[in-house]
């Protein structure tokens, strides 16, 4: 009984909080936004004490990478790309380069093209061709994305490439703790006369601050599911935001019916923000690509 | 059932609307995300005032109540971003 009495004070208008859920007076809300901050800077500092508790790379191995894209290509009525050693060494460096000099784009500020690293490691090519994610939780997740992108699914379904390469990265990119997924495509130039031509989208650098001393893993790859921080805000987001709408969907009811009247916010303004709210959780995803 | 002060909630509703697709529309830029987040709070605490206002019923407390919604929203929406 006693616990029910509990509930009802918390979650439903009634003379013991004052005609109004206790969970929905200001002060209980200024509580659980305390709450919320503290559960960041908790999972802020176990991802640097604890780096093998919270991850930011979730079983993101290359070679996942290179069968969702073959699987893609496949059924789309193309051949198979052959991943290739000196593709793998070249994307790997990429990736590095971006969290060294800190940035985001496929041509580094200092601009070096994505291209340079195709020869750098002797890759001689017919075409090329450049995919980039970052913060992906999987690698299913980013060539989703990938092929839901118009100029990255050319990338991927492009029949003149026979080769991919693929580095996945994890570092801070300009303050952010992020995994860096550089996928390469190519075609040798194995003794044609073709002018070499690149194909992939010649994006200019954007406008990520570089960093002064950025932490490198060189290769980061995960052996094992993590928890991730994204997965695990989301989830507190969700929980909180729908609690919130259930008690003040209960809130209008009972005032309404016991025509409760009393000093505050307008309950269905309330309702219509925390909506908001909770279709932003529901749609953000964790990732970008370029 | 005749709904109290319609041009009132239209405009609550165009900015909350506006706030989502800012948030959706510049998913590629997190300061903006965040800009447009902070925008929506200061909006949200605004429409607040000015409903009470002009319903003559404005109290300190009806303030607050719209501040530390607004504060807890914007909170939320920014761990997600920090996050993705």
């Amino acid at each position: 009984m006693e616990f029910l009495r509990l509930l009802r004070h918390l979650f439903i208008p009634h003379e013991s909080n004052n005609q109004k859920a206790k969970i929905l007076h200001s002060s209980s809300l200024v509580l659980i936004a305390v709450g919320l901050i503290a559960f960041q800077i908790i999972l802020g500092f176990t991802h640097e004490t604890f780096p093998q508790v919270l991850g930011y790379a979730a079983n993101i191995s290359p070679s996942e990478v290179v069968r969702l894209t073959n699987v893609q290509r496949q059924s789309n009525g193309l051949t198979a790309l052959t991943e290739d050693p000196t593709l793998d060494a070249a994307a790997l460096a990429k990736g590095n380069d971006m969290l060294a000099k800190g940035y985001w784009a496929h041509f580094a500020p200092d601009g070096t093209s994505p291209w340079s690293f195709f020869l750098k490691f002797g890759y001689e090519y017919k075409y090329a061709g450049e995919n980039l994610a970052r913060d992906f939780p999987d690698a299913a997740s980013a060539v989703t994305a990938w092929m839901n992108s118009p100029s990255h699914r050319e990338n991927i379904l492009n029949p003149n490439y026979q080769d991919i390469g693929i580095g996945v990265v994890e570092g801070n990119l300009a303050g952010v703790d992020t995994t860096i997924i550089v996928q390469f495509f190519g075609t040798p130039l194995s003794g044609s006369l073709s002018v070499p031509v690149a194909k992939a989208k010649e994006i200019a650098a954007t406008s990520v601050q570089p960093t002064p001393a950025p932490v490198i893993v060189a290769t980061p790859i995960p052996t094992q599911s993590y928890v991730s921080p994204f997965v695990s805000t989301k989830n507190i987001s969700l929980l909180v935001t729908g609690i919130l709408i259930l008690v003040l969907s209960i809130d209008l009811i009972v005032v309404r019916r016991k025509r409760i009247v009393r000093i505050g916010g307008r309950t269905l303004a309330h309702l219509a923000f925390f909506g908001m709210i909770l279709a932003v959780i529901l749609i953000l995803k964790a990732g970008q690509i370029i | 059932m005749k709904f109290k002060h319609l041009s009132h909630y239209v405009a609550l509703f165009i900015i909350l609307l506006a706030g989502f697709a800012g948030l959706i529309l510049f998913s590629y830029d997190r300061n903006i995300q965040i800009a447009v987040s902070g925008a929506l709070a200061l909006s949200y605490i605004s429409w607040g005032i000015t409903h009470h206002y002009l319903h003559k019923d404005l109290h300190l407390e009806t303030v607050l109540e719209y501040i530390v919604i607004a504060l807890l929203g914007f909170v939320i929406i920014f761990s997600i971003i920090i996050r993705a």
